[in-house]
């Protein structure tokens, strides 16, 4: 009985005297000097728990590793289903007017892109209110939510800081801003711009008009021929309202948005700076290289007819969209704690 | 002189009056218990049939129940496929997980004890708190909380769908091209439904075999009808009525003890809908209080069925209790402070629950007489789950 109660005050014990010690220090990123609201994004991003199961983070698919994607031809997704569109990178999103390949949200909501992130079956499958209560129990966040937004944790505030934190990620100045192109990578400009037509489409500061085309990317055929995969593309089809969802035989992209045939597999132009980093390319990865996407439009329709070498000027280019990528401090993550007062404490 | 006139009449009236209020209210409390009985055939929802024998006891070898019992066993029914039924309802646990607590899904814990899916067939209300109404909506419930199965409705649909046996099961048991989400907890309540257990040595004894119970069993019924007065709540032949009632029983120490416990605790006061305020300060669990949002309703749960008990240990909705004589010496002790006078300025105990001065001799006969009440272990064998296959020739799929 006595080491009962032994055991029943130790931990009130020291959660009394850590009441009195410093506060818990939260550790800053690396070169970047980032906002309390930030840096609590920047925790949030890297922390597993903000999955159903525990098992994913939003870093597991937006991977510093691979210029913050999965480096997969096909996103890898919640366990038990699989993905059926490329992973975007989460660098330089704010250049974006859509966001995802199919444009279903607005660039400008980048905190609603982080609610599917969280609460979808096949991304990470969390109820949002679970994930309050997770993170209430954790004391550095606890604290870190009272800095940045003065609340305690929230569902909301948690989309708020990783918007923030994401809209952080952007990549230094590339040969091409700062006018330092190399000859071929000149060469190849004019190429995009001429010949090629690229700019067609790939237009602008961030090389992209914003808009839906159908550029006839091969089907991949994993999408239909793996049964989790098509089990996961159908479901996500049904709750975009797409009629007829269950003979579907491509995937539909920016019809789901606007439900007409006109945008049958049409998807949004991307944004090509930093394009080097984020391979595969394409909404469904088919092509690994540049060389074999710059390949695809030379052969598409009546053909472009680019030589061996307008090709590779062409590649050359693209790599020069390319700058330094931020340096990020992958977290510590604090651990669940016990409330020791769970019967004085407030909820 | 007669003596009867000397008797004022208006004062005999309203004595009278007062007496038949008591009797009444008294009625009104303490309604004639259920008198007890053997368990018939369970009752089977027109929306849902199934085979059964002459008897009205449903067959296991109907397709449906079949179906139901690879569904039963299949973990692609959850979120991240990990976790099936009979994850959380064993047949090695007597369809339960043998926890005090609910293991739950994968990252989380859950908060509550499994019930035992045996005679669930019977039950009209499910789940501690009586949130589901029928077998086929407590599956949805169990697939989808975040806590337990947090499966999407649709995700798992399409899942069965690319389960080529599964496609030719559901189309021969439902007639459909394509399985259909509601048509698995259907074909799983059909599964539950044949799960069930009428040959009892009680079920015998109420039949007439006098002899099905020893001595010390048929000392435990008496006392079970008479002076402990279990009857009350556990009548019928489930011996439950099946209506709620706080009864003091203490806290699981888990939610002091475990943050993972802590996190699912105030998350089902969120999921629940509860005012803030009650959010913020409540540390029991609040019962039928979630389905009602009655205050009066606070601390209450569902009498539970005293059938199959010898498999289903630990007991009581936060599995407080691990054997039957625990349960017992609670009951016999008048039960526990009420733990809604922990946090607010009311409390909710049943006045049902007093001492009952049982010797130990008595308590022994009682558990004796709850033993009575479960027969042969119910065991199933895993059945090998059907694998994926592509529906649709990848050849198709291509431009």
């Amino acid at each position: 009985m006595k080491r009962n109660a032994l055991i029943v005050l130790l931990p009130v014990l020291l959660f009394v005297l850590n009441g009195f010690s410093e506060p818990i220090p939260i550790a800053r990123s690396g070169p970047q000097e980032l906002s309390p609201l930030e840096d609590l994004g920047r925790y949030l991003f890297f922390d597993p728990r903000l999955s159903g199961d525990g098992s994913l983070s939003c870093a597991s698919c937006h991977n510093p590793e691979y210029g913050w994607t999965d480096g997969q031809q096909l996103s890898r997704a919640y366990p038990g289903s699989d993905g059926f569109r490329n992973t975007k990178s989460t660098l330089n999103i704010s250049d974006t007017k859509h966001l995802y390949w199919d444009g279903r949200l607005p660039g400008s909501d980048l905190e609603t892109q982080v609610r599917d992130a969280i609460t979808e079956t096949h991304f990470m499958n969390l109820d949002g209110r679970l994930m309050q209560e997770r993170l209430k129990q954790v004391p550095e966040y606890i604290q870190m939510f009272e800095i940045a937004l003065s609340s305690e944790p929230s569902f909301g505030g948690t989309l708020k800081a990783i918007a923030a934190f994401e809209k952080t990620l952007r990549t230094g100045p590339s040969p091409y801003d700062t006018d330092n192109l190399s000859d071929a990578a000149k060469r190849g400009q004019l190429i995009f711009e001429g010949k090629g037509a690229c700019s067609s489409c790939h237009s602008g500061a961030t090389f992209t008009d914003h808009a839906p085309h159908r550029t006839g990317v091969p089907e991949n055929p994993s999408i239909l021929g793996m049964p989790l995969r098509h089990a996961t593309y159908r479901s996500f089809i049904k709750a975009m309202g797409v009629p007829g969802y269950m003979q579907a035989k491509t995937d539909v992209g920016y019809f789901t948005v606007t439900k007409s045939s006109k945008d049958l597999g049409a998807f949004i132009t991307p944004v090509l700076k930093q394009v080097a980093d984020t391979g595969p390319y394409m909404h469904n990865g088919m092509f690994s290289t540049l060389e074999e996407v710059v390949s695809f439009y030379d052969k598409r329709g009546d053909g472009l007819a680019l030589t061996e070498v307008e090709k590779a000027d062409l590649v050359t280019f693209l790599e020069s969209l390319s700058g330094p990528l931020p340096e990020v401090e992958v977290p510590q993550l604090p651990a669940y704690q016990l409330i020791n007062n769970w019967n004085e404490a407030r909820n | 002189m007669n003596i009867n006139s000397r008797i004022p009449f208006f004062p005999v009236l309203v004595g009278l009056g007062l007496v038949l209020l008591i009797a009444g209210w008294q009625l009104m409390i303490q309604p004639d218990p259920i008198p007890l009985s053997a368990l018939g055939p369970p009752p089977i929802p027109a929306d849902n049939s199934q085979s059964v024998d002459e008897n009205g006891f449903p067959l296991l070898d109907d397709p449906k129940v079949q179906l139901g019992k690879y569904l039963f066993y299949d973990n692609r029914l959850s979120g991240d496929a990990s976790i099936s039924c009979a994850d959380c309802h064993s047949d090695n646990f007597g369809w339960t997980d043998g926890a005090d607590l609910c293991r739950g899904y994968a990252g989380t814990s859950h908060w509550r004890n499994c019930q035992t899916i045996i005679n669930s067939a019977y039950f009209s209300k499910f789940f501690w708190d009586g949130s589901s109404k029928s077998l086929e909506t407590q599956a949805i419930s169990a697939a989808s909380g975040a806590v337990a199965g947090n499966g999407e409705r649709d995700m798992m649909e399409e899942r069965l769908r690319q389960i080529p046996f599964y496609v030719e099961f559901f189309d021969q048991v439902f007639g459909t091209s394509w399985p259909h989400q509601e048509d698995a907890w259907r074909a799983i309540a059909a599964f539950e439904r044949a799960l069930i257990q009428p040959v009892t040595p009680f079920d015998r004894f109420m039949k007439g075999d006098v002899l099905a119970l020893s001595s010390d069993q048929k000392a435990g019924l008496a006392l079970f009808t008479g002076k402990a007065g279990c009857i009350s709540c556990h009548g019928g032949p489930l011996l439950t009525d099946e209506k709620f009632y706080n009864i003091g029983v203490p806290e699981n120490p888990a939610f002091t003890d475990d943050a993972l416990r802590q996190i699912t605790f105030r998350y089902e006061q969120y999921a629940k809908g509860v005012p803030e305020e009650i959010y913020r300060k409540v540390k029991t669990d609040l019962g039928l209080y979630y389905v009602s949002k009655r205050m009066e309703d606070m601390g209450k749960f569902r009498t539970p069925m005293l059938r199959y008990l010898a498999y289903t240990a630990p007991y009581m909705h936060n599995g407080a209790f691990y054997t039957l004589e625990e349960v017992v010496d609670f009951y016999n002790e008048g039960g526990g402070p009420d733990p809604i006078k922990a946090g607010f300025d009311f409390g909710t105990k049943s006045e049902r629950i007093q001492p009952l001065g049982l010797t130990q001799t008595e308590r022994r006969q009682l558990v004796a007489f709850l033993e009575s009440t479960t027969g042969d272990e119910i065991k199933s064998e895993r059945p090998v789950l059907p694998q994926y296959g592509a529906a649709i020739p990848i050849s198709e799929g291509q431009r």
